[in-house]
């Protein structure tokens, strides 16, 4: 039924733009510019050789802009203009949904290859069929990648002429393996995808294997190309006093000293380790949101259980991916303020401070959504109800932690506001706006996440390990010593310089990895072989749930689209920070509201996109179609049999 | 009667209604467009007293000296050193460098001196990014000594840079 109205509509709106096509053509025939009856008798009395005045006008006319035209010296336009949108907004939103897909193909062979590798491992074909369900999305979305990717190419030679030669200038050695990459990667994952079954299990991860390695390959290159726009330079102890000196890979007029300088720029690895991380969070989510899609579409119970499985597996792995990116985004924030200061400030206290309450927010959000899918799942298992006591004390937390993150240091304010406040931060929650407040925070929300993640893991076993008391008591002073660590150095900062408080992150941040670490390696063993007090049942899980999934995916390519806002953002009037000007009327940065807009409008683009795509891989699960045969959903064939 | 949404439009629901929310945030809070810093204009006819006023302008500006770098009468947690008074003390910061001799260094040469208990960090303010004049540091130097201190830059005052 729901294919014929797709096949019915697909029919209403063909006609309707054959209708619309032809509507359009007869207007403008209709409205060219014809010679009046009057002026055609009036020019057959006078014969061919001569011209009525207004005739003689336009050959006039043309003739001198045909003169013109001539004696006009050739000059390469600097910038061409894209009418209402404006140049910057068409390859922001095209830099954007290129991205996006890329993020989301680079991501799905990764964690489809570990899947598929599991199953390997343990025998079990149901990882094997996973792993299958995850690449079936690839195939669509390979090709929305390249196409964006070829729009944005054309879009920036058209619309940015001087400055995309300029990249071209430093990059081009770097585009033929780019091609050629790019080649093998198609070759990879057509061979990977369509290879399903028909290679051996070793053959079949090797072609995985290499589709990963060749695409992460690429976008380290790609990642080289974006990156020197913000840092054209690296980091090298050239004077040999043991502190790092800044290396210009180009010179004060844009002239390429060291391809290799531009290509291993300063912020690239950070740009590489935060990309890696937040694409495999990126695609569990959106391969979870496919999952949900197929859940709350199934009629079945086997398949309700297949797609809950399916969006649990989607959602652990962005959570799993989701909790060191902050990490790594401190690390890239570390690297932007010791490649210049300047830049930093900008991104914290200056005109981006209130991005990062936006961005606290969306954080939140992720944090809170996944927790409360973990919840929900907890109805999956018998003796959910026994950790369901905790819940109340992790939102305390989580919410906490949320306000506490979302509180800026200093804010744009009105100056009524200075006056009222006595300066550009507010006197007392500018203290939570501080960076030991803030990794305070994010700490002890990755922390009560992961304490979430466990209770869950939990529900519906029973350890049967001989020294399960000593070693559950273990975990809880691991967890309780890193989390009183965190909070010890948090307010410990307040009453230290500067300098010794930047430093207080690192072992807040080693507290934490070490204690998921120990907690983990403890876990393994404790709840190896335990005993289950309950069948776990996949499928039994609220509606609601799926739609907390894809909120979550929602929310992460929401967040996406403004992290990719402030990185360029950053640059402001530059095109190469400190190197190339930006010339153009968009020679500024945007205001939040109107960058929020353009996000917006790229994530609903997007969703649109990645709605075709899941469409398009939930076909290949379809029968095939039979003259006469009743279809899946007992509806009726125009022509055929009833069901 | 209970009301049934059906499942796609639940989704449009979801998706429009999550976007349209984060947009809402975004118009919600303070709106700012950042343009490049106008130009400020400099003469040859500029007293000492001119130099301060157009120098106090080019630190919240294109020198980006007080845009989350340094502060004027704050105490606390600070990530630069607070500049009140600077003017006074800056002739005995560093054995062996005049007041100007000073103050020019740390605008060249920023990283020859760190105040302790402060990171390093500062760009040489006549590079780019920020890539203010001579000229102009001469007046952001009038400043500084105004902050403490009794000005007496001009625009003929040798830096040594």
């Amino acid at each position: 039924m729901t294919r014929n109205r797709i096949l019915f509509g697909i029919g209403v709106l063909a006609f309707v733009s054959v209708i619309v096509t032809v509507r359009l053509g007869g207007f403008l025939v209709d409205n060219e510019y014809r010679q009046p009856d009057r002026q055609v008798a009036a020019q057959e009395e006078l014969g061919e050789a001569e011209l009525v005045p207004r005739q003689q006008g336009i050959a006039d006319e043309q003739a001198a802009d045909e003169a013109e035209a001539r004696a006009r010296p050739y000059e390469e336009a600097e910038y061409r203009t894209v009418p209402f949108v404006g140049s910057r907004v068409t390859v922001w939103v095209l830099a954007q949904l290129h991205l996006l897909f890329a993020a989301f193909v680079l991501a799905v062979p990764l964690f489809a290859f570990i899947i598929e590798f599991v199953g390997y491992v343990k025998k079990e074909e149901r990882y094997n069929k996973l792993a299958y369900e995850f690449t079936k999305l690839l195939s669509v979305s390979f090709s929305m990648t390249a196409t964006f990717g070829a729009f944005l190419t054309f879009a920036l030679i058209i619309l940015y002429p001087k400055f995309t030669n300029y990249l071209m200038h430093i990059f081009s050695p770097t585009f033929l393996p780019y091609v050629l990459l790019f080649f093998l990667e198609a070759l990879f994952l057509y061979s990977y995808y369509y290879g399903w079954g028909k290679f051996g299990p070793k053959m079949h991860l090797f072609l995985g294997f290499m589709l990963n390695v060749v695409g992460t390959a690429i976008m380290f290159i790609a990642n080289a190309w974006l990156t020197f726009m913000m840092s054209p330079g690296k980091r090298d102890d050239i004077d040999g006093d043991g502190v790092p000196d800044f290396v210009s890979a180009v010179s004060e007029s844009g002239a390429l000293l060291s391809l290799r300088d531009a290509f291993f720029n300063f912020t690239w690895m950070p740009i590489n380790i935060h990309r890696i991380i937040a694409n495999v969070a990126f695609g569990g989510s959106i391969a979870a949101a496919y999952a949900a899609f197929r859940y709350l579409q199934a009629k079945t119970d086997e398949e309700r259980a297949h797609f809950d499985w399916m969006g649990y597996v989607g959602n652990f792995v962005a959570i799993i991916a989701f909790l060191p990116l902050p990490f790594a985004g401190y690390y890239l924030a570390a690297e932007i303020y010791a490649f210049s200061q300047t830049l930093g400030i900008q991104m914290m206290g200056g005109t981006f401070s209130w991005l990062f309450v936006l961005q606290a927010a969306l954080i939140g959000n992720l944090f809170l959504g996944a927790n409360y899918y973990l919840w929900l799942g907890m109805g999956r298992m018998e003796g959910g109800v026994h950790f369901q006591k905790f819940i109340k004390w992790l939102l305390i937390a989580i919410a906490l932690c949320f306000a506490v993150w979302a509180t800026p240091r200093y804010a744009i304010s009105s100056v009524s506001e200075i006056a009222a406040m006595g300066g550009s931060s507010h006197p007392q929650l500018s203290y939570l706006g501080q960076m030991s407040a803030k990794n305070t925070a994010v700490n002890i929300l990755i922390l009560s996440t992961y304490m979430s993640f466990l209770l869950y893991r939990r529900t519906g076993r029973q350890s049967i390990h001989p020294h399960r008391q000593l070693l559950t008591r273990a975990q809880a002073i691991v967890f309780s010593s890193a989390a009183a660590l965190v909070i010890f150095y948090g307010v410990y900062g307040y009453f230290v310089d500067s300098a010794t408080r930047i430093r207080f992150a690192i072992p807040q941040v080693y507290s934490v990895l070490a204690a998921l670490v120990v907690i983990t390696v403890i876990d393994l063993p404790l709840y190896r072989n335990a005993a289950q007090s309950g069948e776990t049942k996949w499928g039994r899980i609220p509606a609601v749930s799926q739609y907390a999934l894809i909120f979550i995916a929602l929310s992460f390519t929401w967040l996406m689209g403004l992290m990719g806002y402030v990185r360029s953002g950053l640059r402001q009037e530059w095109h190469v920070y400190g190197v190339i000007l930006d010339t153009s009327p968009d020679a500024y940065t945007p205001s939040l509201g109107f960058a929020t807009q353009v996000v917006s409008v790229t994530v609903l683009i997007f969703f649109g996109l990645i709605g075709v795509v899941f469409w398009l891989s939930s076909l290949s699960g379809k029968k095939d179609y039979a003259p006469g045969a009743a279809p899946e959903d007992g509806g009726r064939i125009e022509g055929g049999q009833a069901a | 009667m209970k009301l049934s949404v059906p499942m796609p439009l639940r989704l449009v629901l979801l998706v429009l209604g999550t976007t349209a929310f984060y947009m809402y945030l975004g118009q919600i809070v303070p709106q700012k467009e950042s343009h490049p810093p106008p130009p400020v204009l400099i003469n040859a006819e500029m007293t000492t007293e001119d130099l301060v006023a157009v120098g106090a302008e080019l630190a919240s500006g294109k020198g980006q000296c007080l845009v989350g770098c340094h502060t004027v009468g704050q105490s606390g947690p600070l990530r630069y050193p607070d500049l009140d008074g600077i003017g006074g003390r800056a002739a005995t910061q560093v054995d062996g460098l005049s007041e100007l001799e000073y103050l020019a260094q740390s605008l060249y040469e920023p990283a020859a001196f760190i105040v302790p208990g402060f990171a390093d960090g500062m760009q040489a303010i006549n590079q780019p990014p920020i890539n203010l004049s001579d000229d102009e540091i001469k007046a952001v130097i009038a400043w500084l000594q105004s902050l403490g201190g009794t000005p007496n830059v001009t625009l003929d005052t040798d830096l040594g840079y």
